[in-house]
Parts: structure tokens; C-alpha cells; sequence
């Protein structure tokens, strides 16, 4: 398995990220996660930081190196993940529970099955066209099938942060699974949360990752976006994957997985409170405690 | 956000146990005091207050900062700790020192030793198009040397000009002013912009934060030095990326400066962060050597023209 990858989640104009990016890999196979917790519900980053972690630690523990059924696979864990976060709001006594968005992409015997709920989306994008797309659990993805609503009063729409599926919350989620693509060389799938693709149009996107060359793009797509997104900039994730053949040419930054040992998991992850400005940390005792150390150092060096 | 101007402590208040004599400068992030302690020896202290953040109205004493604000407040006092820190641990002639740092009327405060003497921006401002190359390679060498100290403590200034160099009354420098040296720690997205002056700030400050090192200081070092002969800063760099217009020190001076001088010059000046002087150590090696300045104009008139040309063709 030889390909590149690349994550980034920015905190955007708000006061947490309450978006959560993974990915993991074994000798065999490749899981991609992204969740965005819902920030209209309390602990929205809760939810995404224990879906991203159950499902990355239920493919550590069975991808060895492959998981048995990649459909099932992700069917189990995202419902287990909903659960996990039902358990949580029970056991903490949350007065309501967690929610949260999530895409998850699979990835092994050169076929991709990713499986979402909510508007976090997926791209599958072949020679710099768009092959495959998540659509988006909202009430105005709803509407646009009807007809009863055009792409541009979609993209302004009052309710288009409305979801009516996602992890967590009081209804069980409706989880959409897609059939198994099988991937060809140069292919990429990108995985982003709205605060990418409301600012950015998916032709935008799509074109910007044409290249294949992910290191490069998604940092400058996020620029793009937190630009465009201004003074009420969402929380911004992207997580995009270029596939190669696995032959022996010099692809830089390329991950090729041939040499990892069977038993093998490789894993990155965000942890919690990242993106959350620190700036608040300062409490009286730390600025007390900082003033006591100058001055110590001060009269030590005099 | 509308930038407002904050109100200095008064003239005779009672600051901890120092007495505000006045106000020695106002920037955007903290107000400069000349008080004096108990015994009567001078001080600088420099008051922590960004004047986006913090407002202090006329004949009040704690600045009002709201409640969005309170956060971002916190975090440029966790900056200006920082800097306390960086220069608590530097003792050395040429950087100047930190004598006490307290907490006061809801803000922080540095105290500093106070120098007599001048900045080298006021000095190359009153001496304008004649300041002497044994001055600045003097100047230079000797600033180079706190420089270096504060790069051995694995601090990056980031901030040098002219006028954040003192020259003292015997003529010895002082670097001053460590507040962007904070930056080096922070790597979260900073609320508070990195505060720098454009003219001589390096490109890497602008563009790739992650390439900064001494070569950054160098670039700054280099841009005090044009500023000394051309009076004023050259062009920014982020601009000169995208379209240099700065003539370089060997033409504009030819013949006024040794060359050796001025190819150091345009050395520091670099874009490429590799093509500087890596350390300064590197530079201050070559400011040391001792060259004899280009002697005064007693050239033919034929061949002053030829430079004349030279130097307009180089313009144009």
C-alpha cells in the first residue's frame, strides 16, 4: 500500500475546535476519520474527541492487518461509537448528549467504503474530476433533491447547519455507507468539515486538489478558507489522501506500508484541548508564580 | 478595531516603590516610564498594555479591558513574561538589564536599568548622510556582541533597528526592546500579531515563521546598517520578494564606503536566509577587520562621472 496523506484542523475564529482528524494505517490497511462536534449542543467536542478515538482504537485492535469485512467494519463501529457517547453523557450525568459528525473512509485491498453521518464531507476525485460525494444528512440537501431550493439560496440558507443524522444526540443515526470503490493511481479522497467546504465551492476544492500533491494543497486550501470564512470563521478540518501504485518509483512523502511488520498500527492523531487557545490558561496563581520566577532569575544573575 | 491611545501614569505617582518622573515612550503594546526608586537612582519601567485590549481613560490608574478581551489581555501578559524571562537571565554590557518585575493596578511591570544616551535612530537622524563607518562598524561589532549572547540563550530578538539600539554617552550600544523575542515560543495561531517593523523585519518573518534564526537577526542587523547611510529603512521585505527595488549598499555608496563594508552590507541583506552570515559571529569577524575607508573624492572629473552614470544606470 503506498500513498500520501496529510491532516490539518484549525481552530478558525471560534473559541475551541470542536473538530477531531485521524488517521491510522497498518501494513494492509488505511482508516480515515473526521468528526465535527456539534457546537450547539454542549461538549460538541466531547463527542467528536471519543468517536474519532473508539473507531481508531476498535481498527487498531482488529486490522491485523486487515479488518475482516470493511462494510460491517464501519457499520459496527460507528454505531458503537454513538453508543460509547451515550454511555459517556449517562455516566457524567450530562443534562444532554454529545453530538457530533462523522466521516469515516476505509481503505484496503486498493477498494475505499467510507460511511457518514451528518455534513462532514467526502471527495473522491479521479484525474481532477469529482467521481464520488458524500451527500450531506441536512434538511437543505433535502431540499435541493426536491427542487425546491437552487445551490445558491442553498449556500445561504438559514437552516443549512441543520443536520438530522449524526453520533450521539437522542435519535439513533441514520449512517449512509458507500459501495466499494476501488481506487487507481493518482486518485484522492479528501474528507472536510463545513467550515471548508461552506466557504469554498466544490469546484474550488476539487480543482485545488487535482494535483495529487496533498502536502501543499491542503494547507493552502485551509488558508483559502479561513480567509473566505472572516471574523466568524468555523472550525476547519481537511484531510486528504493521494493513492499510488505500488510500484518502486521515488514518490517524496509518499507512505508506503510493504515494509511494516504484520502486527503493525501507525496512528495520528489529534489530542484534546488542541486548538483550544491557551490564552485563557493564565490563571492568577501561574501570573504570581511567573513574576516569583523573574524575579528569582533576576537576583540570581545579579 | 479602532486604535486608541492610552493615558500615561501621571508625573509623581506613587508606582510600587517608584516614583513616575514621565512618560519616555508609548508603543502598541506597553507604555515606558522614567521613575525613580528609593534611593533615588533612575529607572525605565516598561508598562504592559496593548492598546487594542487595554483602555486606560484620562486620570484613571487601572486600565479597563472587557470582558472579550480578557482572554487575549492574559495571553500578551503570558508574552511579556516572556520577555521578562528571556532578559532576566542575560547579564551582559551590551543588552540591556532587568532590575524587577511586579504586579500592579491590574497589569504587569518590567523594570529596567535606565541608560543614558541616545538611540542610534535619533543619532543617524541628527547626522544624516555623514555618519562615519569606524562609527557603525564600532557600533556594530559591540552590539553584535550581546546579540550573540542573547542567541546563546536560544532567544531571537526579531526586532532590531536603529531605534532599539542605545548608544550610551560613552558611545557603547545597548540592545533594547525584547519584545517580539516572545514569539519564538509560541507556536499556537497569536492573537496578538507578531509586532515587528516592516523595514527590517526578515522575509522569513513575513512568510515562514519556521525558518527563523539568527540569519533572521542578521537580516535586521544588515537593514540598521543601510538605514544608517541611507537614513532611512529598506524597502520591506515582503515586498522585495515580490519586487526589489533596494539598490544595493555597493552602488549606492560606491566610493563613499570601503567596499568591503558595503558588500557586508548587502550580505545581511540576503533574501535567501542561507546566503547571510550564518552567525554573528560570522559578521562581526568581518566588521572587526580593519579596512581603510575609500579615501575622500580626489578623483578625476571623467572618472567621477563614470560613477555618476554607473550609479543612475544601476538606478534605472
Amino acid at each position: 500500500m503506498r500513498f500520501t496523506i496529510f491532516q490539518e484542523s484549525r481552530v478558525g475564529k471560534r473559541r475551541t475546535n470542536q473538530d477531531r482528524v485521524a488517521y491510522s494505517y497498518t501494513r494492509d490497511a488505511l482508516l480515515m476519520l473526521l468528526a465535527d462536534g456539534m457546537g450547539g449542543h454542549l461538549y460538541g467536542e466531547l463527542a467528536a474527541q471519543i468517536s474519532v478515538q473508539f473507531i481508531a482504537q476498535s481498527f487498531q485492535q482488529e486490522a491485523k492487518p486487515k479488518v475482516t469485512d470493511p462494510v460491517l467494519f464501519l457499520s459496527r463501529v460507528l454505531s458503537n461509537a454513538h453508543h460509547a457517547i451515550l454511555d459517556y453523557a449517562f455516566d457524567k450525568h450530562l443534562s444532554d448528549i454529545p453530538r457530533t459528525t462523522i466521516v469515516a473512509c476505509l481503505i484496503q485491498d486498493g477498494v475505499a467504503h467510507w460511511a457518514h453521518a451528518g455534513d462532514s464531507r467526502l471527495y473522491l476525485i479521479r484525474k481532477g474530476r469529482l467521481i464520488a460525494q458524500t451527500r450531506d444528512h441536512s434538511r437543505v440537501q433535502l431540499m435541493l433533491d426536491q427542487g425546491l431550493l437552487d445551490a445558491e439560496s442553498a449556500a445561504v440558507h438559514p437552516g443549512r447547519n441543520r443536520i438530522f443524522s449524526c453520533l450521539g444526540g437522542s435519535h439513533p443515526p441514520q449512517i449512509e455507507f458507500s459501495r466499494g470503490t476501488p481506487l487507481g493511481n493518482g486518485d484522492v479522497i479528501a474528507m472536510c468539515s463545513d467550515g471548508v467546504w461552506g466557504p469554498l465551492d466544490t469546484n474550488t476544492l476539487v480543482k485545488a486538489l487535482s494535483d495529487g500533491k496533498v502536502m501543499e494543497s491542503v494547507p493552502r486550501i485551509m488558508n483559502e478558507a479561513e480567509e473566505l470564512g472572516g471574523p466568524q470563521c468555523d472550525n476547519m478540518s481537511l484531510i486528504a489522501m493521494t493513492w499510488h501504485d505500488d510500484n518502486p518509483g521515488d514518490i517524496p512523502d509518499t507512505v508506503s506500508t510493504r515494509t511494516m511488520p504484520f502486527d503493525a498500527v501507525t496512528t495520528q492523531m489529534e489530542g484534546f484541548g488542541r486548538g483550544k487557545r491557551d490564552q485563557e490558561d493564565l490563571s492568577e496563581d501561574e501570573i504570581e508564580r511567573a513574576i516569583r520566577e523573574i524575579n528569582a532569575a533576576i537576583h540570581k544573575f545579579k | 478595531m479602532a486604535t486608541q491611545q492610552n493615558c500615561a501614569l501621571p508625573s509623581g505617582f506613587q508606582l510600587d516603590h517608584y516614583r513616575v518622573e514621565r512618560q519616555l515612550s508609548l508603543g502598541g503594546f506597553s507604555i515606558v516610564y522614567l521613575a525613580y526608586d528609593q534611593d533615588g537612582t533612575p529607572v525605565a519601567i516598561k508598562e504592559y498594555l496593548p492598546n487594542s485590549l487595554a483602555l486606560r481613560a484620562e486620570g484613571e490608574v487601572t486600565p479597563h479591558v472587557t470582558e472579550a478581551h480578557q482572554g487575549a489581555f492574559r495571553y500578551g501578559m503570558k508574552c511579556f513574561f516572556e520577555e521578562g524571562r528571556a532578559l532576566a537571565k542575560l547579564v551582559h554590557p551590551n543588552v540591556v538589564r532587568v532590575l524587577n518585575f511586579f504586579r500592579a493596578n491590574g497589569t504587569v511591570y518590567m523594570v529596567m536599568q535606565f541608560e543614558r544616551g541616545r538611540t542610534l535612530h535619533d543619532y543617524v537622524q541628527k547626522n544624516k548622510g555623514n555618519v562615519r563607518e569606524r562609527f557603525i562598524r564600532g557600533v556594530f561589532t559591540r552590539m553584535l556582541n550581546g546579540l550573540r549572547e542573547v542567541h546563546a540563550h536560544k532567544l531571537l530578538h526579531l526586532d532590531i533597528k536603529p531605534s532599539n539600539i542605545y548608544l550610551r554617552a560613552d558611545g557603547t550600544p545597548v540592545l533594547l526592546d525584547f519584545g517580539a523575542a516572545r514569539q519564538t515560543l509560541m507556536s499556537d495561531t497569536p492573537i496578538l500579531k507578531p509586532m515587528y517593523t516592516p523595514g527590517f523585519a526578515s522575509p522569513e518573518q513575513f512568510t515562514n515563521r519556521d525558518a527563523l534564526g539568527p540569519w533572521s537577526d542578521i537580516y535586521s542587523v544588515g537593514a540598521s546598517m543601510y538605514a544608517c547611510l541611507a537614513g532611512s529603512s529598506p524597502q520591506r521585505s515582503d515586498e522585495r520578494l515580490k519586487h526589489d527595488t533596494v539598490v544595493p549598499a555597493t552602488k549606492a555608496w560606491y566610493g563613499q564606503y570601503s567596499p568591503h563594508f558595503l558588500a557586508t552590507i548587502d550580505w545581511c541583506l540576503q533574501l535567501d536566509p542561507l546566503k547571510r552570515p550564518q552567525s554573528c559571529f560570522a559578521l562581526q569577524k568581518v566588521l572587526a577587520q580593519r579596512h581603510r575607508e575609500a579615501p575622500p573624492q580626489q578623483k578625476s572629473w571623467l572618472e567621477g562621472l563614470g560613477t555618476k552614470l554607473r550609479t543612475m544606470i544601476g538606478r534605472s
